[in-house]
């Protein structure tokens, strides 16, 4: 018998539908804690009823850990309280930053790949478990253009999670974008990263938009290259949480289930039974 | 700070142009991929306006509606880490820049208010319900109500009338927004200034016999019979409504 490791993002779209499916059978959920926190009525049913269905992962939003501001104590200490009212163990966040200057900007920019961005992130790493109590893990982000980068993309992610010691969500459709945006081996990327440090896995969907862009959108099917790099990285790493993010044009539950089962395939081949989430 | 002040320069250029679209001279970039992160923020933000203001939205004439969007994200910092709530920030915006006056549409305020109302009433944080029972006397025992509610007052009835035909219609409004327990839905009432105030004091814990003498007072009624009788059918109106829950215990 073979542990199901595989999750799908808790998005409002297809929350009731994912709620009494028969079809659409994750073995976990993931939400963004800043969709949910504080939030009452109606979600918070939903929410509730979602938590006692599934086990939850949090994957953040708003942290901004590559930001230049200081880091919002307060709202780090809202996610804890999260966290621990729904019983999540695990919270990943993006590396990249979301807000500058005391505005928030609610999507992903590109950090410099800068030796002082490594040495800036990795405090705020620290200061960010400390205050959480447990670690995190940061994704690898898509990007479209690097700025004032003084090393590489690799360099830089490997430079973080070895100094601050963090985990590492890694994003295989990431990794796929930027190998095609930019132009490097996926397969030789995702060799050269600490995989030691990979906690947990994201697979989704893309849009390409011209002959030298992919935009990484989530939503769309998780297609064939993918699942290749994706088969790749399952043979490299220890048994974690893989997750599916499917962000809009949201499909009938089947095509989702479609690819979980497609991914738990992969996953049976190579991993051994453990229990990825416990 | 380990951050140099080039880096950190950088950086905020790029969060600078997702703000205001300005094409900064930034470092080593792909300067034909650089509208990306522009689009995609502002996307984010817009399409988060236009759920929460879908009425002023299709009101305003689409180039008014982009520069109020456009300038408010360049010069507004957006204070909440959470999307959803950022509206409420436009609303505040707007007032603070008196765009209604700017615009000449003065219900502009109201509207925006109403608008975002309805959806913080939607997702407020659940208030806890007080104990209560369904037998008792609507004049001398403490009437029990949901506490998910605001009470507002406007100057134009953005609530029960189209935004093109609000011109010349101010006066003063009062309207009870609360959510429905089991629902989650939001409704609305309109109250007379009369029916707010007996709201607002039975909120405060008064008793109903109380405040129906007042009012009595108050508004020179002068037949404290039939306001009772009335009262009795406001409040009877309210529980079948989901407001009024009964008695305090
Ligand atoms: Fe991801």
């Amino acid at each position: 018998m073979s542990k199901q490791y595989t999750g799908i993002g808790f998005r409002k779209d297809f929350a009731e539908e994912l709620l009494s499916s028969t079809v659409l059978k994750p073995s976990f959920i993931e939400m963004a804690p800043e969709n949910w926190i504080g939030m009452g009525g109606y979600w918070k049913k939903v929410l509730d009823k979602a938590a006692e269905k599934f086990p939850i992962t949090c994957h953040g939003l708003s942290l901004s850990i590559g930001s230049p501001d200081e880091v919002d104590v307060e709202f780090v200490k809202q996610v804890k309280k999260f966290l621990k009212q729904y019983n999540v163990k695990v919270y990943s966040e993006h590396l990249s930053y979301s807000k500058c200057d005391n505005a928030h900007l609610y999507d992903l920019l590109p950090i410099p790949f800068r030796q002082d961005a490594v040495k800036h992130i990795v405090q705020r790493i620290k200061q960010v478990q400390d205050i959480l109590e447990m670690p995190i893990a940061l994704e690898n982000v898509s990007y479209y253009t690097p700025v004032a980068a003084e090393m590489n993309e690799v360099e830089f992610i490997s430079a973080i999670v070895k100094e601050s010691g963090c985990n590492m969500l890694l994003d295989v459709n990431n990794v796929y974008v930027n190998s095609f945006n930019h132009q490097y081996d996926p397969k030789e990327f995702i060799k050269k990263l600490p995989l030691d440090h990979v906690a947990y896995i994201h697979m989704a969907g893309h849009e390409q938009i011209s002959d030298t862009v992919i935009i990484d959108t989530h939503g769309q099917a998780v297609i064939d290259q993918v699942f290749e790099l994706f088969d790749y990285t399952v043979g490299l790493v220890k048994p974690v949480p893989v997750l599916l993010e499917r962000d809009f044009n949201i499909p009938e539950l089947e095509e989702l289930q479609g690819e979980i089962t497609r991914m738990d395939n992969i996953i049976a081949k190579k991993w051994q039974i453990a229990d990825a989430i416990a | 700070m380990q951050l140099l002040k080039d880096t950190y320069q950088q950086q905020a250029m790029l969060a600078e142009y997702c703000r205001d679209g300005i094409v900064p001279e930034l470092k080593g970039v792909k300067a034909e991929n650089l509208h990306h992160y522009r689009r995609l923020v502002f996307n984010i933000a817009s399409d988060a306006l236009e759920t929460c203001y879908p009425i002023t939205h299709s009101f305003l004439p689409k180039e008014v509606w982009e520069k109020l969007v456009y300038d408010y994200f360049a010069e507004h910092k957006c204070k909440t880490s959470q999307v959803w709530r950022m509206p409420m920030e436009f609303y505040d915006y707007c007032v603070k820049k008196d765009i209604a006056g700017q615009l000449g549409h003065y219900f502009l305020n109201d509207l925006l208010y109403v608008e975002w109302l309805e959806l913080d009433v939607h997702t407020m944080e659940d208030i806890p319900y007080p104990s209560f029972t369904t037998k008792g006397d609507w004049f001398t025992n403490k009437i029990a109500i949901n506490p998910e509610y605001k009470l507002i007052k406007l100057t134009y009835p953005v609530h029960t009338t189209a935004p093109t035909s609000l011109a010349g219609k101010e006066g003063t409004f009062f309207l009870l927004i609360y959510r429905e327990k089991e629902s989650g839905n939001v409704q609305f009432m309109d109250l007379s200034m009369l029916y707010t105030y007996i709201l607002e004091q039975i909120a405060n814990g008064e008793l109903l016999k109380d405040v129906l003498e007042e009012a009595n007072n108050l508004f020179q009624i002068n037949d404290i019979l039939l306001l009772k009788e009335h009262a009795e059918k406001f409040i009877t109106d309210l529980q079948q409504r989901q407001f009024v829950l009964g008695f305090l215990k």
